[in-house]
């Protein structure tokens, strides 16, 4: 059980929770979040590390406030609990070298802890942070620290300011038309990049095989398997 | 000990305590053994098993609602011959019995189904004849008294193993359903598997699910399954095992004073991976309470 240290609204259904005395996680992973004692709505909702502070143990999401489960999270206050069964999933894998990321709406939030341990992991690289909105931009400011440049765009392609034709590894997490674009410029540039994919799930663990996508090696589930895949390995399933 | 107040015999194994997890929501144990401990579960049912295996349904497959969730699966697995050689003895070094639920499109992938799983050390086989999820098949064979009986007779005609028979609440008539089965020679009968519900996105102006319609479990589902449980244990003189929306040792009372000498947890399980153990010990603390030697006690009370 988690608790909460503080969860505020940061843009237009847009909030940011951070919580102390969950199980320290990495980027690219996710917990089953839910609220305890009720039964309505059931189900944990995977939402993924935003940010962990292993110095603190805590550890920070942001969610959109989407359905009937996200709204209760926003009504959470600080001290109240909620259940954060994680951290689940493969995660990133950090690549040495050259570091392009690329997160759209919702999918920005991942790719914070990801530049984070990019950037711990060799001070001395490269890292490129390309951000795409549809109306509002938020947590631009959180990757600054951690990055070279940070390129935004609202209300359009942000795919469409990414050079893939660079040497180096590009990360993507987003909306699955942001994902498809981001699949098709890398295959046209044989470039290298990881997607983090989305998808309903019941269960977070890889047993109710509501997340499965067709992969080039067969069936693969989001939750267990994933969420981060090559993206020559889900093309199909994006 | 909750192992001498909880135990019970079914279908001629022992079990150490009634609950065991649910079909299509345990995989084959692997998951859940990670993080909780399985070998305390009375049974597991692994997850549905067809002749070849199945890469299951299209577009979207799980939906939550009300205090429950819609499913369309479609009965994804690995296949028989897989289960046979590779998931059949992880589960059996997990502890609790071992159960496989076998489901089919035609007869003969049943009756295939079942020889092959002759090779497997299970301990009883659950004749899934209730998937609401795959088309022309599962289902088919549940709704009406005949087709039941048929198919479960010829189940047990080649099975060396004891047959449960699992029942859809979507039957016209279950308690004729279940009597059939019996009198078909079922060793026992698990109940129910989903109702068969519906969701529309509205934005969207279509059905959710690309088969229209999905099978409905958890919480919102237990009265109706409650019932059910409780008119089919009273209909037949073979042992029922109850299910339905069951989150807590309270729910599963409820089932055993219904007449279900055994439950099984399914959905709850995807919300709290820790529920089927926190019933165990629930029924245990209740059996102290109540000074049962067994909890058998309170089956068929009312």
């Amino acid at each position: 059980m988690a608790i909460i240290k503080s969860n505020q609204e940061i843009a237009n259904g847009i909030w940011r929770m951070r919580v102390s005395g969950a199980p320290i996680g990495r980027a690219g992973q996710f917990y089953m979040l839910r609220v305890p004692g009720t039964l309505d709505p059931l189900l944990g909702r995977p939402i993924s590390i935003c940010e962990v502070d292993a110095k603190s143990g805590e550890t920070t999401f942001v969610y959109q406030t989407i359905g009937r489960g996200t709204a209760q999270f926003a009504r959470l206050l600080p001290g109240q609990t909620i259940e954060a069964q994680g951290a689940y999933g493969n995660g990133f894998s950090l690549k040495s070298g050259h570091a392009v990321i690329i997160g759209g709406g919702i999918g920005t939030a991942p790719m914070l802890q990801l530049a984070k341990e990019l950037r711990a992991s060799d001070p001395a690289r490269r890292i490129d942070v390309f951000l795409g909105f549809r109306e509002e931009a938020y947590l631009e400011k959180e990757f600054k620290p951690y990055a070279d440049s940070v390129t935004l765009s609202i209300g359009g392609y942000i795919v469409n300011d990414v050079d893939f034709s660079l040497d180096a590894t590009y990360y993507a997490c987003g909306p699955a038309p942001m994902l498809r674009a981001a699949a098709t410029a890398a295959e046209s540039a044989n470039a290298t990049l990881f997607v983090s994919l989305e998808k309903h799930m019941a269960c977070g663990v890889g047993a109710c095989l509501g997340c499965t996508c067709q992969t080039t090696s067969g069936r693969k589930r989001v939750c267990k398997d994933g969420p981060v895949f090559d993206y020559r390995e889900v093309q199909d399933g994006i | 000990m909750e192992s001498n107040t909880l135990s019970l015999t079914l279908c001629g194994v022992a079990l150490k305590n009634p609950v065991i997890a649910a079909s299509g929501t345990f995989g084959f144990g692997r998951e859940y053994a990670e993080s909780i401990d399985a070998s305390r579960l009375g049974g597991i049912s692994g997850k549905g098993l067809t002749l070849n295996g199945s890469t299951g349904n299209k577009g979207m497959r799980v939906y939550e609602t009300p205090s429950g969730m819609l499913n369309s699966i479609g009965l994804e697995n690995p296949g028989v011959k897989h289960f046979v050689e590779t998931e059949a003895a992880y589960m059996r070094t997990l502890g609790p019995a071992v159960i496989a639920n076998l489901g089919g499109h035609c007869e003969e992938d049943y009756l295939e189904g079942a020889r092959m799983l002759n090779e497997a050390e299970i301990d009883i086989l659950e004749l899934n004849i209730s998937c609401p999820n795959v088309k022309a098949g599962g289902m088919a064979f549940g709704m009406l008294p005949a087709t039941a009986a048929d198919i479960t007779q010829k189940i047990k005609a080649v099975s060396r193993h004891p047959v449960m028979v699992k029942l859809s609440p979507n039957a016209p008539d279950l308690v004729a359903v279940a009597r059939a089965c019996e009198g078909a020679g079922a060793d026992a009968l698990s109940l129910v598997n989903t109702f068969l519900g519906m969701a529309i996105d509205v934005k969207k102006k279509r059905a959710v699910f690309e088969n229209v319609y999905a099978g409905l479990s958890g919480p919102a589902i237990l009265p109706i399954a409650l019932r059910m449980v409780h008119q089919v244990a009273h209909a037949v003189t073979i042992p029922v095992v109850g299910m339905g929306g069951i989150t807590s040792a309270e729910d599963a009372l409820k089932f055993l004073m219904a007449g279900a000498v055994a439950i099984q947890v399914g959905t709850m399980t995807f919300a709290n991976p820790n529920a089927m153990l926190d019933i165990i010990d629930g029924l245990a603390v209740y059996c102290e309470l109540e000074k049962l030697s067994n909890l058998q006690e309170i089956v068929g009370t009312i």
